[in-house]
């Protein structure tokens, strides 16, 4: 117990001199970055919320196991269209884990309102997928998968109160048919035990990141594509959460 | 099939498609506050609505003004009914 509660006093501290740090730095960052790799804003963005994620993960490693499983594989065959369940706020951050920086995130609108976050997002090509509509959404995450980009669902569209695998929104899947890229399942785990929804205070955790093997939309095909291939990647992810839970 | 049973059968599909509370699934449900679903859900759910029913309503300019449970129900008998008058 007294465990979380140093974790809670000394995470959060170094959480808020880390995100301080790195804004510092940024500006300086970004421009080395721009005018020696070429590279575009959003993909040096993307891969400096990478970095970050990664000190996040360095400032928790005291508390927390990592363990990551099958990434390699979502690696090689760039870009794809990545989902995964949701347990907790710091599911985000745990993306870091990817071996990979080039991911926009496609999220609700209320992650967009944390302003010391919301220009990073923006510059980095997030989708905010409830506010701009689908039709949008749809336009911009083609484009970032047409630049190289990946671009990463969380299809519950919230973190789950129980742990349980809820109810699957369909524009991943839709995403995916329409552009032929495969869907990566990823299955996060222990991050609900880390700061379960509606919790402040820390705990220690082991957290997983699991890729699953890919499912090629052409699979499946006709008006319905979309739906099957969303039940098809929510019983994998379903089925394994299970197995990972059973096994704790 | 009358119309108690089409209700059924509609509450039925779409519980089963979006995993919906069938204590939630009253007919002044409001599809997108209550029930939570967003506007590519109402694309699945005329999908769900044809494979059930065996009719096409995708062109149906009706469907747009769709806003609760309700609504779906009286569509869906009001179709069911005009394509019985028609054959």
């Amino acid at each position: 117990m007294w465990v979380g509660f140093l974790m809670t006093l000394t995470v959060y501290p170094l959480l808020s001199l880390w995100t301080l740090g790195c804004m510092a730095v940024f500006p300086a960052a970004f421009l080395l970055f721009k005018f020696g790799t070429r590279w575009s804003t959003e993909r040096i963005v993307r891969f400096f919320i990478w970095i970050y994620g990664r000190g996040w993960i360095a400032l928790v490693f005291p508390f927390v196991r990592f363990s990551r499983k099958g990434l390699e594989k979502a690696a090689s065959i760039q870009p794809v269209i990545l989902v995964v369940n949701h347990l907790s706020f710091f599911d985000t951050y745990c993306m870091a884990l990817l071996p990979f920086y080039n991911v926009a995130f496609a999220i609700r609108s209320w992650p967009f309102r944390m302003y010391w976050y919301a220009p990073f997002m923006r510059m980095a090509n997030y989708l905010d997928v409830e506010t701009s509509g689908w039709n949008d959404a749809s336009l911009q995450a083609k484009k970032i998968l047409e630049r190289g980009g990946n671009v990463l669902f969380f299809p519950e569209g919230h973190r789950s109160r129980n742990g349980a695998l809820g109810r699957f929104y369909s524009g991943a899947f839709l995403l995916a048919v329409e552009t032929g890229r495969p869907v990566i399942p990823l299955v996060i785990s222990g991050t609900d035990v880390l700061l379960p929804p509606g919790r402040r205070r820390l705990h220690p955790a082991r957290i997983r990141l699991e890729a699953l093997p890919p499912v090629e939309p052409r699979r499946f095909s006709g008006p319905t594509a979309h739906i099957q291939l969303k039940k098809v990647v929510r019983e994998a992810i379903g089925r394994r959460l299970a197995e990972i839970r059973t096994k704790r | 099939m009358t119309d108690k049973e089409i209700i059924e059968k509609i509450n039925t599909a779409l519980a089963e498609e979006f995993e919906l509370d069938e204590a939630s699934m009253v007919p002044e449900a409001h599809l997108f506050d209550e029930l939570e679903l967003d506007s590519l859900d109402l694309v699945d759910m005329v999908i769900v609505l044809e494979q059930a029913f065996g009719f096409k309503i995708r062109e149906e300019e009706e469907i747009r003004s769709i806003r609760t449970l309700g609504d779906i129900h009286a569509f869906v008998i009001r179709k069911r009914h005009q394509r019985l008058q028609s054959s």
